[in-house]
């Protein structure tokens, strides 16, 4: 301590206490890749405190020197490694069993609206398509109906791929589509409405066109094992938007600013429930859906099984039955 | 407005600290380095793919493992690499380290998947605009925040480097000409002042002669005025220079 006070210029002050700041330098960087014996975390704790000082007295005698710069961003990068979270694991294992199931349930409003809007898509688009046939050419894609034309299941072309490239593909088509409705939350939730409507119709007029072509069967035997849980991510996707929305359209009593970054903490965990939820609907899709071993039921109840699980860990965990 | 803005956050220890925001080029940078790294990572699986593919696809149409294999590439080729290169890299991913800029959330610490996923999963909806709202509201925003940062509660700080070997006494016999410096260094030359003339030293090598000539012997002729000392003759200026900015830094 002598030293910083009898140090009359940065540059000697500087030398006086360099050796110390660059071990809690090398300290601080090893700490944030790997856990440290005792002795070394006492000692990068008693350098932190020294350095703390130091930057103190940098702060107030040698303002906007080098030498403060330095110990700005020795003193963070010491205190990031002293104060992260103990056990990522740990973190991770919350994240799943309180996180996510909480973030869920405070936004029950937000995830209603995403499957009534889904859901009212959906109807329309079976609607449309069941009471006029011309319809499909604007609502069902081309592959599709020339596939249903041809009288074959326009996902068998899926076989002759390699299902892991195709299983990346979906992947990568789905991730786009889920962080799009999440993202275009921003838009006050226009944008996730319109893009639940437009999934909603999509999957409803191909529903109710492989209906009247009387390829039901064919479509669901498809669709059934990973589809239920792309509509789950879709909708938690497009519920953490709305949560966004709200924040935006509705602060309350907090500035627009703040209430978007408190949306944003909610919005974390639904999104972190997405990520798994569509990379096993993408395995699923490469591998489950396009197999002819499996008959149609075993992949519903696959599908649907799973979905019914994620809903239930996500709604009811925690709670007496 | 001030002209570097910085994030002023304070530990528990009560000891206030503040970290330069990084600007639009620096992250520009950062991420065109990323991306080159994405693309990298692509070109070298589908060659691989396409060299091998045939070996593969009998091998592929059976195997779990190969699937997931990919789809964990995509992940991390794509959407997954930010994120996962900041959850476990304490905030940088290898185009920011290049860059010399890090992802903070506000308080400081690192930031974590939740915070990382959402100001990522938010490029979705600044990319298809070109990054036009992300690089305006960089550029002009007073926290230098894109949409995601915002949301997220995070920041992108500098992480400068800097050279403690400055402040080393370069020729520690220098003050020996001009010991009249000795006690009046301290009231010459404060912190920043002592830095700027440490620059000069050490670049006037590179400076035309004429200039350089001329800079020292304005720099003496102030900073003699300062120490209260006679100002040394134009020949003898940059002797003069280095024995106040030796003196200075014995600190005595």
């Amino acid at each position: 301590m002598s030293g910083a006070l009898a140090s009359r210029s940065v540059a000697s002050f500087v030398r006086a206490h360099r050796q110390g700041w660059e071990r809690l330098g090398a300290l601080s960087e090893r700490a944030s890749t790997s856990r440290l014996p005792l002795a070394e975390v006492e000692e990068l704790d008693r350098l932190y405190r020294r350095a703390a000082a130091d930057l103190a007295l940098a702060r107030s005698r040698f303002a906007g020197s080098d030498a403060e710069g330095y110990l700005s961003q020795l003193v963070a990068s010491a205190y990031r490694a002293l104060y992260r979270p103990r056990d990522r694991g740990a973190a991770l294992l919350r994240l799943v069993r309180e996180g996510m199931p909480g973030a869920v349930r405070r936004h029950l409003a937000a995830l209603g609206l995403a499957g009534a809007l889904f859901a009212a898509g959906l109807a329309g688009g079976a609607l449309a398509v069941m009471l006029d046939p011309r319809a499909a050419v604007l609502l069902v894609p081309d592959p599709v109906r020339s596939a249903v034309a041809a009288g074959r299941m326009w996902t068998g072309h899926l076989l002759s791929a390699a299902p892991g490239i195709s299983s990346a593909q979906l992947l990568h088509n789905n991730v786009t589509a889920a962080a799009l409705a999440f993202g275009l939350g921003l838009t006050a939730g226009l944008g996730t409405a319109l893009l639940l409507l437009l999934n909603g119709v999509l999957v409803g007029a191909v529903f109710a066109y492989a209906f009247r072509h009387a390829m039901t069967a064919d479509l669901l035997g498809f669709v059934a094992a990973h589809g239920p849980l792309e509509i789950s991510a879709l909708l938690l996707a497009a519920q953490a938007g709305f949560v966004l929305a709200g924040a935006l359209v509705d602060p309350g009593e907090w500035p627009r600013r703040n209430a978007l970054q408190a949306a944003g903490r909610d919005a974390g965990p639904l999104l972190a429930a997405v990520v798994p939820a569509l990379t096993l609907a993408a395995l699923l899709e490469a591998s489950v859906s396009p197999a002819q071993a499996f008959p149609a039921l075993a992949k519903a109840a696959v599908g649907i099984g799973l979905a019914l699980a994620l809903w239930t860990w996500l709604l009811r965990r925690g709670r007496a039955a | 407005m001030d002209p570097r803005p910085e994030l002023e956050l304070e530990t528990p220890e009560r000891v206030a600290v503040s970290l330069e925001l990084a600007g639009i080029g620096a992250r520009a940078l950062a991420w065109l380095a990323d991306a080159l790294c994405i693309f990298l990572v692509w070109v070298t699986v589908l060659v691989l793919y396409s060299i091998s593919g045939d070996l593969f696809r009998d091998v592929q149409a059976l195997s779990f493992a190969g699937q997931l294999l990919a789809v964990a590439s995509v992940l991390l080729a794509g959407w997954g690499w930010d994120v996962a290169w900041e959850t476990l890299g304490g905030g940088r991913t290898p185009g920011k380290r290049l860059a010399g800029i890090r992802v903070v959330r506000d308080d400081g610490g690192p930031p974590g998947l939740t915070e990382s996923l959402v100001r990522n999963t938010l490029r979705a909806v600044e990319l298809p605009l070109g990054y036009a709202p992300a690089i305006l509201a960089v550029a002009l925003g007073g926290r230098r925040q894109r949409l995601g940062d915002l949301v997220a509660g995070t920041l992108v700080v500098r992480q400068a480097r800097f050279d403690l070997s400055r402040y080393d006494l370069s020729e520690p016999g220098a003050g020996q000409r001009f010991p009249q410096l000795r006690s009046r260094a301290q009231a010459a030359l404060d912190a920043g002042g002592f830095e700027r003339l440490g620059d000069f030293l050490r670049r006037r090598a590179d400076i035309d002669p004429q200039a350089r000539a001329r800079v020292a012997s304005r720099l003496a002729l102030a900073l003699a005025a300062r120490a209260g000392v006679e100002a040394p003759r134009a020949e003898d200026a940059e002797a003069f220079l280095e024995a106040l900015a030796t003196w200075y830094a014995e600190g005595v």
